[in-house]
């Protein structure tokens, strides 16, 4: 990689032993990826859920936070989605570990470097902001993709350490989503409804995602109705990456590069778009079976609730009572969760069985101890991704609408 | 599940990749055509596939050299490939057809030796229990012997 004389100043250790670590180690990506050089950035978001971090991950980062300021200078705004843990629930979820005392340490390192906290799970509408054509350097694969597909700002994913690196070093390696060629569509797709439900989004997504199969393929999408919510296209992007490790889709007329199909295609040639119809997403929801069987948890995370899902989850409980043999869990940031209190959401959902739940997200906290634990099979959910995931963890996972959800929490079984 | 059949791929070819990262080694290979995620794929304390729709469901791939086909999933990898590291619930290897970045970054994390953008499909190429040399500074993988 080309280096100016400040980054081979700072690969030198002139700038201090973090960013000298972080320089380095980016330029070993860098290098593997053919990136020529480093392009600037001003915003990080760092992923860093305990389970993922591990013990080796957190003694990093306690290892840096040791060092002398000097040593540990920041170069960038750096948001972490270090949503912390909700003490009563996880009691509840994971009685044999202290999620909550694992966290804090974690919470104390990354404070002590300068890592602002964010209690949300896709900190694109509450932390931070970057404009169209910036690049940055976000961790999280949702946020990610949001930041290329509906921002247009530039950012390849830089997992936890590497988006620590580069809130020491102001930089990232320039490849990928950073150039103009990658940005470019490489398939396209048609949708030919309008979806009703997040689960549906989600489907969407992960049928696009797992037919593409890489980071590198861009599929435009056009999908027919009023503007989608950004909220179900959050749905159908982070399935994309959850399947097919996409970072960036066109959604036609939303994207900001991708005004059009004109706009999408030009200079490149795509064959024929692809259709993905209503049967395909019924018949991708329907395979995950479960219909009529005893459901032992509903989670509803991935992305957590925003106050208008918890409004309408609230809503299809009133009045009613979860099955005795059913853990209905609900996630949501802890000002969320905050609102939903003041408005009288949260104790209707706990007058009816249901846990309302601030913290990390189901799927990112042990999810499988916490089935061996309470010897949970059958999971419903509204969120493909929790689906996609905690099908490897053992569990029989069920993807469905909020409102079946609900509705199936209250049967205590799956209902169609 | 992996294939274990008596025949094979030819011995001493090399293939090549791009160039990789991480010290080059030596070990019986673990390869399938499926994908790979160390969040969606593992039993990290077992070290085992967990996953029950993966081709390698099952099999436990410490210690050796995994061969797939793409990277999967989000940026869970990055950290915990150098946890398994540390826990000694790593593979000795990976071996891709196509990497994602995050792959990249926890291999380089990890200092876990990692290849991919090979000329052929690696998982047609290599099957589990061949031997196998590693040499990410030049991108090439050697078949040394065939069989468990």
């Amino acid at each position: 990689m080309n280096l100016t004389h400040h980054e081979q100043a700072m690969l030198d250790g002139a700038h201090g032993r973090a960013a000298q670590w972080g320089i380095e180690y980016q330029q070993r990506v860098g290098t593997f990826f053919d990136a020529e050089d480093f392009v600037p950035i001003r915003l990080v978001h760092i992923s860093t859920d305990r389970e993922t971090m591990g013990d080796s991950g957190l003694r990093f980062i306690e290892e840096l936070a040791a060092m002398p300021p000097a040593d540990r200078r920041p170069r960038a705004f750096a948001a972490a989605d270090f949503r912390g843990f909700d003490a009563d629930a996880f009691r509840f979820l994971l009685p044999g570990r202290d999620l909550a005392g694992e966290s804090e340490e974690a919470a104390v390192a990354l404070g002590k470097l300068g890592v602002a906290a964010s209690h949300a799970y896709i900190n694109d509408h509450s932390v931070t902001a970057p404009t169209f054509g910036e690049a940055c350097g976000y961790s999280g694969t949702p946020s990610v993709i949001y930041m290329n597909s509906f921002v247009g700002a530039r950012c390849n994913f830089e997992a936890g350490p590497s988006s620590l690196a580069a809130f020491f070093t102001g930089r990232v390696p320039r490849y990928g989503f950073h150039l103009d060629d990658r940005r470019r569509a490489t398939h396209a797709f048609r949708v030919d409804f309008t979806p009703k439900h997040a689960a549906e989004w989600g489907a969407i997504g992960a049928l696009i995602g797992r037919k593409l199969n890489s980071y590198w393929s861009v599929p435009a999408i056009e999908i027919p109705g009023a503007r989608p919510a950004v909220l179900s296209l959050n749905h159908m992007a982070l399935n994309l990456a959850s399947y097919g490790s996409i970072a960036m889709c066109h959604v036609v007329g939303i994207t900001p590069e991708a005004p059009d199909w004109q706009t999408v295609t030009a200079g490149r040639r795509i064959d024929t778009a692809e259709t993905i119809a209503r049967k395909d997403v019924r018949e991708f929801l329907e395979n995950w079976g479960g219909v009529g069987e005893p459901v032992d948890v509903v989670a509803l995370s991935t992305p957590q609730l925003c106050i208008t899902e918890i409004a309408e989850v609230a809503e299809l409980l009133a009045g009613r009572k979860v099955h005795a043999d059913t853990t209905l869990l609900i996630y949501a940031p802890l000002e969320i969760k905050r609102a939903a209190a003041a408005m009288g959401y949260a104790k209707t959902i706990e007058d009816a069985g249901g846990r309302l739940v601030h913290g990390h997200d189901f799927f990112a906290t042990y999810a499988r101890e916490i089935r061996e634990a309470h010897g949970w099979q059958r999971l419903m959910t509204h969120s493909v991704k929790v689906a996609n995931i905690c099908e490897g963890y053992g569990y029989k996972p069920t993807p469905a609408s909020l409102h079946r959800c609900i509705d199936s929490a209250v049967a205590g079984k799956v209902l169609p | 599940m992996s294939d274990s059949r008596s025949s094979g791929p030819e011995v001493g070819i090399a293939l090549i990749g791009h160039v990789g990262m991480g010290p080059a080694v030596r070990g019986i290979a673990l390869a399938a055509a499926d994908d790979f995620s160390t969040r969606y794929d593992l039993d990290r304390e077992r070290g085992i596939f967990s996953r029950p729709s993966h081709k390698l469901y099952g099999e436990s791939y410490v210690g050796r050299i995994l061969v797939l086909n793409a990277a999967k999933g989000g940026v869970a990898s990055a950290w915990m490939l150098r946890e398994m590291v540390t826990m000694e619930k790593a593979p000795l290897a990976l071996l891709l057809n196509d990497a994602n970045p995050v792959m990249a970054q926890g291999a380089a994390f990890a200092n876990l030796p990692f290849i991919d953008r090979f000329q052929t499909d690696i998982t047609a190429a290599i099957r589990t229990g061949n031997t196998l040399y590693v040499d990410p500074a030049k991108g090439v993988v050697t078949i040394e012997r065939r069989g468990r």
